[in-house]
């Protein structure tokens, strides 16, 4: 026992011994590789450092072209034109800020120019290329070439400026680029490297952004012993981004924008001394002048007045191709491909009517009597009411301890639904929405894709509110109340759509069949074969379509003057106040339109589709103050709707 | 024993180096992947998790179990790796089975089955046994037959971690010196064999590190481009995300077999030398575990182990300085990758356990 206990202390200590020795063989090991790493980083840095540094500037990336935009008809819509620019290489200088002055004497750099280089250069590795001035002009050019001896560090190089050869008739569908932001580096740092890459701020050039931007090149530069590049080795090309189709039709789109920004008004020479001095008297006119507007009307009170605001979206209505997509007023997306001046900045960003916003997908509006037909099919399908079912109209509605007041002050008498949509009766869609319940109504107006994102393909899209029991329990906290009901019926109160989701719901009402979705881009309306069908009944859909017919073809019909002569129309006027009405004021008379001031007036609305029979397009037009649905709106709809199908049929 | 002595014995100066590792290493993943958090950075930090959580699943088992399964993990290894012509992925080399959520390599666990069988049959042999030239055939047919397997896979690297880690356990176990110097002549006198033996771009790899300058743009550029960054880290290092050798892709592995150097190019010599030292703590500790240790089979265990973690750490390393050929091998906990990391996850739970029992002294019997 004795001796085992011995022999097994025998074998631990030699076990110890030995573990000792293997690990002494280990750290000696480890001692070799730092004996080595001392002999890299620190006996021979110096000679690694210049290699290092060879290697850096060696080595570039060369941004590749944009992918172009093209429309239906394969039209430019986006495009790129060559340009020179003058980057700097921070690492290559002995003092960047003198180096920027001199540059500054040949080229003209703003001060805050000079100092956002100064500033991207501590930010980021010293190696990497910063842009100083692109779009040289032949004469800067070649005043630097002169001088390029002196100037150490500074390169030209190719690039491309994004270019819209349409100017502002699509800037919210297109958007603009721009140089890359630093946010943007934050999120990915090799685009840094990308030395003038310019990023899709807005607009499809924003959703597209990967697909359009390609893949940069690589190139090698030979540099001379004194540092200065003496050519430049491809070691692969820059591959150029994707082109992309629209299902816009520049044609109609030209059309369209024009259409809505002369609304009933007359369009006046602007050099005409007294339209000058109007401009000149005139803060809202001159804002419209600085953003480049270049259509000055006169109204009928013969005042001069900017263009009108709103949107236009133009549908087909099998497709969901988009043909035309109208926000006024709009913007120059060429202003911003160089580096935008303050100026120019500032008059769009602090502009009265926001040319910046996307009044299509971003803008928000009570749909008004344009929602009519929501409520009138969400009644019907309910069979809360049948379609001969008619109610009396005498001007107002009491409900509870309010009266609820219809446009027709002399009310309209007994009308049945179909009537009621032709002559716009509100106080039978107070009736009927009370009938019907917020949730049938809310339920109806998703499915025709209302209060939802259509994802049409534009960043930032809004929402709108489709109000229901849980919405406002959600978001006021207090519970709904049946006069809440009464108003949304005429889609007013708490009813918020968007100008793409009032075309998408007309174009479904057209279609009948599928809920159709809007489509920009040509390839997505090639796999539009399966929309979900609509499911609502023919015999419904049949009653709503021949009802938006009457308010063209009957004899009091809202838009019974503006008949689509040989297509034939269909549609629904609205006109949403913005003001509330005082009672007061409905005693004394309401003022007319034209009589307000701008921001007081109506918004003036219409939604339609032709030809009645044959269904192709649908249209949503949508007047800012533009007074009402019947007369402002009616009349652009139809001529815009005239003029895609007149196209289309030749 | 109470639980709170027990806490005592865990090896917290490896966890925490471990931890460590393992933050630097998500710094460093971040910078190669050029500042951004891509799914492979949050990736490395999700394994590494996981990784703790298998580490202290293990160190909770009994300690006999360890002892016991070692023989079934070992021969099911190598019926894997007998398989592996058949179910293995990758280009060229049939290294990894996919397992839909990651690609597994069953040669990095084999290390640990190796060493865990090898352990239990040394631990039984009695006094007289030890000096028989004999009871070393068994042995070293537990470390040949997988050996043989991961080198004809062809992965160089790791077939020999597990040969040479393997081998130190029978030296450590008591070897008589007689055998030892055998064993070293054999090892010389079958180099020739073994060239025989290598793949082509085995060959050429052993001898573009022999004259990396010979063939600048070939095998040799990533050894090149590797010193270049390491060398130009300087004392200090370029900064971080500064480090124009990676960040301009002259890198090409910065992601895992290189991400040393990268580290080295971006944190200079200071930041090299406190890697190696920290990794050298988990060596140490792993080691000393065995020290203290009551029971053979712990403390040839616990030395095969910290033998595989030194393998891990200097062959990487002499490998991106230059010292050793390019064979591909990776830095656990530094360089993404799942296998490597899980290896050492598990060698941190055996560490753990084989440290909470070490005062036991009767485990080869049960």
């Amino acid at each position: 026992m004795a001796k085992k206990r011995k022999e097994i202390q025998e074998v631990a200590n030699q076990i110890s011994r030995r573990m000792i020795l293997v690990g002494s063989l280990q750290i000696g090991f480890g001692l070799v590789l730092i004996g080595r790493l001392y002999q890299l980083q620190i006996l021979h840095s110096d000679s690694y450092l210049k290699l290092s540094d060879k290697n850096q500037f060696d080595h570039r990336l060369v941004v590749a072209p944009r992918g172009r935009l093209l429309d239906s008809k394969n039209r430019l819509l986006a495009g790129n034109s060559e340009v020179f620019e003058l980057v700097v290489i921070p690492a290559r200088t002995k003092n960047l800020e003198m180096l920027l002055i001199e540059i500054d004497n040949i080229v003209g750099l703003s001060r805050e120019e000079i100092e956002d280089i100064i500033v991207a250069a501590k930010n980021q590795p010293d190696f990497i290329e910063i842009s100083i001035k692109s779009d040289l002009t032949q004469r800067e050019l070649s005043h630097l070439a002169i001088r390029s001896a002196v100037l150490e560090g500074v390169l030209f190089q190719k690039n491309f400026n994004r270019i819209y050869p349409q100017g502002k008739l699509l800037s919210h569908v297109t958007g603009y680029v721009s140089g890359i932001t630093a946010g943007e580096v934050e999120k990915n740092r090799k685009l840094q490297r990308l030395v003038g890459l310019k990023t899709g701020k807005s607009g499809l050039e924003k959703t597209l952004d990967d697909s359009l931007r390609g893949i940069a090149g690589k190139e090698r530069i030979e540099v001379n012993s004194r540092g200065k590049p003496v050519r430049f080795i491809s070691d692969s090309v820059p591959k150029q981004g994707r082109d992309h189709q629209l299902t816009i039709d520049i044609d109609i789109q030209s059309y369209a924008v024009n259409r809505l920004k002369l609304g009933n008004s007359e369009q006046v020479e602007m050099a005409q001394s007294s339209v000058q001095e109007a401009i000149n008297n005139n803060d809202e006119l001159k804002a419209h002048i600085n953003i480049g507007e270049t259509m000055i009307l006169k109204d009928a009170n013969s005042r001069y007045v900017p263009p009108e605001a709103g949107a236009v979206v133009l549908m087909d209505i099998h497709t969901g191709a988009v043909i035309a997509m109208v926000s006024s007023p709009a913007y120059d997306p060429n202003l911003f491909a160089g580096r935008i001046s303050n100026r120019a900045w500032h008059n769009l960003n602090e502009h009265p009517r926001v040319p910046l916003l996307n009044r299509v997908i971003a803008g928000l509006y009570s749909p008004g009597s344009t929602f009519k037909m929501v409520v009138y099919a969400a009644a019907l399908e309910a069979g809360v009411i049948s379609s001969d079912a008619a109610f009396k109209c005498k001007g107002f509605f009491e409900f509870g301890d309010r009266d609820f007041y219809c446009w027709q002050e002399k009310g309209h008498g007994v009308v049945n639904g179909r009537q009621a949509i032709a002559q716009s009766c509100d106080v039978y869609f107070y009736q009927i929405a009370l009938k019907t319940g917020i949730e049938r109504i809310h339920n109806m107006a998703k499915r025709m894709g209302l209060g939802k994102i259509t994802n049409v393909g534009i960043p930032d899209e809004k929402v709108g509110i489709m109000p229901n029991r849980e919405w406002k329990k959600n978001t006021r906290g207090t519970v709904w109340t049946p006069g809440e009901t009464v108003i949304a019926g005429i889609g007013q109160g708490f009813v918020l759509t968007t100008p793409i989701q009032l075309s998408v719901m007309t174009a479904r009402l057209a279609n009948g069949k599928k809920a159709v979705k809007a489509k920009l881009l040509s390839e997505a309306t090639k796999t539009s074969d399966d929309f979900p069908p609509l499911d609502i009944s023919s015999s419904v859909l049949r009653e709503i379509q021949r009802s938006m017919r009457s308010v063209i073809s009957s004899a009091r019909g809202t838009a019974r003057k503006y008949e689509l002569n040989g297509y034939g129309l269909a549609g629904k006027t609205g006109t949403v106040q913005v003001k509330r009405i005082s009672k007061a004021e409905r005693e004394e008379g309401i003022i007319d339109n034209i009589d307000r001031r701008w921001k007081d007036r109506d918004h003036a609305l219409f939604v339609g589709y032709a030809p009645y029979d044959k269904p192709k397009y649908a249209i949503s037009v949508i007047v800012e103050h533009g007074g009402s649905g019947s007369s402002m709106a009616a009349p652009i709809a139809r001529d815009i709707l005239q003029f895609a199908l007149e196209r289309h049929d030749t | 024993m109470n639980w709170t002595s027990r806490l005592l014995l865990i090896p917290w100066l490896m966890i925490i180096s471990m931890f460590i590792l393992v933050i630097i290493g998500t710094m460093a993943l971040y910078s190669a992947s050029d500042g951004v958090w891509t799914i492979s950075v949050k990736q490395h930090l999700i394994r590494s998790a996981i990784g703790f959580l298998i580490a202290f699943f293990i160190a909770f088992l009994p300690i006999n179990w360890l002892f016991r399964i070692s023989f079934l993990a070992w021969f099911a290894f190598v019926c894997v790796l007998m398989l592996m012509p058949f179910i293995g992925v990758g280009a060229g080399a049939t290294r990894w089975i996919d397992l839909g959520v990651m690609n597994f390599q069953p040669s990095e666990p084999t290390k640990i089955a190796v060493i865990l069988l090898l352990a239990r049959y040394l631990s039984l042999r009695t006094f007289d046994q030890i000096d028989k030239f004999s009871i070393y055939i068994p042995a070293i047919f537990i470390i040949g037959i997988p050996s043989a397997l991961v080198l004809r896979q062809p992965d160089l690297g790791t077939g020999l971690m597990i040969l040479v880690g393997g081998l130190a356990v029978i030296f450590v176990s008591g070897l008589p010196k007689k055998y030892v110097f055998l064993g070293l002549g054999t090892v010389g006198a079958s180099i020739p064999i073994i060239w025989g033996q290598l793949y082509d771009y085995q060959k050429a790899r052993l001898l573009t590190f022999l004259n990396p300058d010979k063939d600048i743009l070939g095998a040799g550029w990533q050894i090149t481009q590797s010193k270049i960054a390491l060398g130009s880290g300087g004392l200090f290092g370029k900064g971080f995300l500064q480090g124009s050798q990676s960040q301009l892709d002259y890198l090409p592995e910065k992601q895992t077999d290189f991400v040393f150097t990268l580290i080295g190019e971006e944190f200079g010599f200071v930041g090299s030398i406190t890697i190696i030292l920290i990794y050298f703590m988990i060596i140490l500790s792993v080691t000393s575990i065995g020290l203290k240790a009551k029971n053979r089979f712990t403390r040839l265990v616990s030395s095969g182990l910290g033998m595989i973690v030194f393998l891990y750490v200097f062959i990487n390393i002499a490998m991106v300085t230059g010292v050793l050929p390019v064979v591909g091998a990776p830095l656990p906990l530094l360089s993404y990758g799942g296998t490597a990391m899980l290896t050492v996850f598990v060698i941190l739970g055996i560490s753990i356990n084989l440290s909470i029992n070490r005062d036991k002294e009767d485990l080869e019997i049960s």
